[in-house]
């Protein structure tokens, strides 16, 4: 029974608590509210550390900051020095919301870098008010094409090109090298897959049977096998395209070797799900692995001959210890590195708004270890606005398709897939650059 | 004759309406001292209390153990969402829709769990947990997993340019909350309430007694839904938006722990509940930081101290903070 004094004091109680509570976590106004002193420019993510997606992408954060340790270390960028808050969002939206908006409101960075994921970060984006708080969003790991959308997202970078694109590409690859074979879609049910497929519709590829597509989280190995016992049996040797993350694409590989039908199949990965080092450490066989193909437009992790390659793993070596060289330290490292360059080029007296315009006008020239070109211009967002074709080996090595590198570029609407001449900007020396 | 042993005069509703109103206007205060930050951690501690408010009422009042709170307010969050997006109605109607749908949704599932108690239930309501946010992926008008914008607009521009949005989410969530729980306490109180509690101590005495248990349980089951549905309206509103992964089954297993700490048997504490849920990341992000230790500390730190208060709660406080300030006089 509800007493009056208990209540009383109940509610009391809970006000004081409630207000002392509000009133201790005060922190005090910091004296410069964009995060750049005379010798720091504060940077932050929110990204997943822990969780099922955390396992995988739990390692850009620290790549990015052992490379901003690495410039530290060279001097920093105009003299200051830079320092990246990592917040753990676990994938969550209610989570990458409140992490982000505390990284504006508490930790009072200058700009964002790196946010992962298209649900979390779409959430984050508004709760966090970058766009009215005009805080440069950097080079976000999500390949959604919304985020190309400057109106919506007035503070927003890609990274990645646009999943639309990649499906694109990847019609062009099945027409131009598959001719005849039976295709099917294998797709993560979400905006992920959904831009994939319209990028196929949009590229005129039609799959011989609807695409199958599963929420995010659910394809069990009962399932892939399912999948897989079915389109065992077409005649000739279909092309399965897998559009979804690594996890599921090891599961569908491994559905496909408990099945005998790894040979039965030519696998085309997009590039979100072929990350060669998971794949084998998820306990697929390296038989299997070897023959896949897949999009990429990233240098191979593995590929030591490439000098952006052999300089991130140098600086991995020595800042980043105890932390395996893969697909995703290097993506870290990479937009790290454009992150310097962006710096640089906003010059000595560093705006949020001058930052943007550089990218703007300059983003276009840094030096990356991207294999395509980027995008970036007063009106496009985009970052990567390409692909090259690779083939796994039994190593896990991704070498180009055919013998020959051939990168393909596009967009995210009805453009055509055309064969580029890009030629990738040379290496500042050491990795550290010097761009203005 | 002994102090605890007097017969209290029960505490009336208009007295019960002032001390709202009070507590209301503590937090209106409060709000113009503090910054945007805090207001914001202070709308979540509002929402999670009403979220706490529905575990509460079901499990501590009706007796029926729920894992699907967090379900029930994705109902709530995806009505409120598209009462706003696609029919264009205001957001006080929205958040009201919110409580609504999840409430008749809450009906519907209170008459086909009518037969299930314990563990029966814990296991429907942790399969409907698990599964409902994900087939909103299955229906193109919810917008999958990028979900649907949850937007409550600016602030009335007669409130001044330093109105901020974060203010402006406090005063909407802080307000919804206070009167979800004003309303449920004086439910509580009447004679309707004080069946519950008999349903959930002795069901058979209460049905001899001539109370209808079944439908006694299905319209708990279908209030506490409605608050459910608030709460996950409001969630998305301070997220601007809702998704299916806004809703994991952790979000029933954090409610569902808050409200043991807080004590399941009485709703004095869904405050410091909701508290509890937004502060200790904040503890121990200071604590962290004023170690030193890195960001994977700080990620596992939350969940031990949370299972720390757990078992605290249930050694020395099982009926609640409340109750062990009661026993001290």
């Amino acid at each position: 029974m509800i007493r009056n004094k208990s209540m009383k004091r109940a509610t009391l109680a809970s006000a004081i608590v409630a207000t002392s509570a509000m009133v201790l976590s005060i922190v005090p106004a910091h004296a410069n509210s964009t995060g750049v002193t005379a010798t720091t420019i504060k940077l932050g993510v929110s990204t997943p550390l822990t969780g099922s997606a955390g396992l995988v992408y739990g390692k850009v954060p620290g790549a990015m900051r052992a490379y901003f340790d690495y410039i530290n270390a060279n001097g920093g960028v105009n003299g200051r020095k830079i320092s990246l808050v990592i917040r753990d969002d676990k994938y969550l939206p209610t989570l990458a919301a409140t992490q982000t908006t505390n990284l504006i409101l508490k930790d009072k960075v200058f700009a964002l870098v790196g946010a992962l994921g298209t649900a979390t970060h779409s959430k984050a984006y508004t709760a966090a008010a970058l766009a009215k708080n005009n805080v440069p969003d950097l080079f976000i790991n999500t390949g959604f094409s919304g985020f190309t959308n400057k109106a919506k997202y007035p503070t927003t970078f890609m990274v990645l090109p646009t999943y639309n694109m990649e499906a694109k590409v990847m019609a062009k690859v099945i027409k131009d090298n598959f001719p005849g074979q039976a295709t099917f879609l294998i797709a993560q049910d979400d905006e992920f897959g959904a831009d994939g497929v319209a990028g196929f519709t949009t590229a005129g590829h039609k799959f011989t049977a609807s695409p199958t597509l599963y929420p995010q989280g659910t394809m069990t190995a009962a399932r892939a096998e399912g999948a897989l016992a079915t389109l065992g049996a077409i005649p000739g040797k279909p092309v399965l395209v897998l559009f979804g993350t690594t996890d599921v694409t090891a599961t569908i590989l491994k559905a496909a070797e408990k099945l005998e039908l790894t040979k039965k199949f030519t696998f085309l990965a997009g590039s979100v799900g072929a990350d060669a080092n998971t794949l084998l450490a998820l306990g697929v066989k390296s038989t299997t692995v070897d023959g896949i193909v897949s999009a990429s437009f990233m240098p191979d992790a593995k590929d030591l001959t490439d000098p952006y390659v052999k300089q991130f793993v140098d600086i991995n070596t020595k800042y980043n210890k105890g932390i395996t060289f893969d697909n995703y330290v290097l993506a870290g490292m990479n937009s790290a590195m454009l992150t310097v360059q962006a710096l640089r080029a906003a010059g000595k007296n560093l705006t949020r708004a001058g930052l943007m315009s550089a990218i703007e006008a300059k983003g276009s020239t840094f030096a990356s270890a991207g294999l395509v070109p980027l995008g970036y211009s007063a009106t496009s967002r985009v970052g990567y606005n390409g692909y090259w074709v690779s083939q796994l080996n039994a190593k896990g090595e991704g070498k180009p398709y055919g013998g020959k590198l051939v990168i393909y570029t596009t967009d995210s609407g009805a453009g055509a897939v055309e064969v580029s001449n890009f030629v990738r900007p040379t290496m500042p020396k050491n990795g550290i650059p010097t761009n203005s | 004759m002994k102090k605890a042993d007097k017969v209290r005069k029960p505490i009336t509703t208009r007295k019960r309406l002032f001390l709202f109103v009070l507590f209301g206007w503590l937090l209106l205060i409060l709000g113009d001292r503090v910054g945007d930050l805090e207001l914001y951690q202070g709308s979540f501690v509002a929402t999670y209390a009403l979220g706490i408010t529905s575990v509460i009422l079901l499990t501590g009042y009706s007796g029926q153990l729920s894992l699907g709170q967090s379900a029930l307010m994705a109902v709530g969050a995806y009505a409120g969402a598209l009462s706003i997006f696609n029919a264009g109605w205001h957001p006080v109607i929205g958040l009201i829709m919110s409580a609504l749908v999840a409430g008749v949704f809450g009906l519907v599932l209170g008459l086909v769990a009518a037969r299930l108690s314990g563990p029966y239930l814990a296991g429907t309501t942790l399969a409907l947990a698990i599964s409902l946010p994900t087939l909103a992926n299955q229906f193109p008008i919810l917008g999958a997993e990028e979900g649907i914008v949850f937007d409550v607009g600016l602030p009335p521009a007669r409130f001044g340019e330093e109105f901020s949005q974060y203010k402006w989410f406090f005063w909407i969530s802080a307000l919804a909350a206070l009167i979800m729980v004003f309303f449920i306490v004086n439910l509580l109180s009447s004679r309707y309430g004080r069946t519950f509690k008999a349903v959930r101590d002795n069901p058979v005495a209460a049905q001899l007694a001539g109370i209808n248990v079944g439908r006694l349980k299905v319209n708990a089951f279908a209030i506490s839904s409605g608050v459910a549905g608030l709460s996950g309206g409001l969630l998305v509103m301070l997220i601007s938006g809702v998704s299916p992964s806004a809703f994991p089954l952790s979000l029933s297993f954090s409610l569902l722990g808050a409200a043991v700490v807080t004590g399941l048997y009485s709703l004095k504490g869904v405050i410091l509940g909701g508290l509890v849920l937004v502060a200790i990341p904040e503890i121990a992000d200071s604590l962290v930081s004023r170690i030193g230790g890195s960001e994977s500390f700080t990620t596992v730190l939350p969940g031990f101290i949370v299972s720390a208060l757990l078992i605290l709660a249930v050694v020395f406080t099982p009926n609640g903070p409340g109750h062990l300030l009661k026993k001290h006089h």
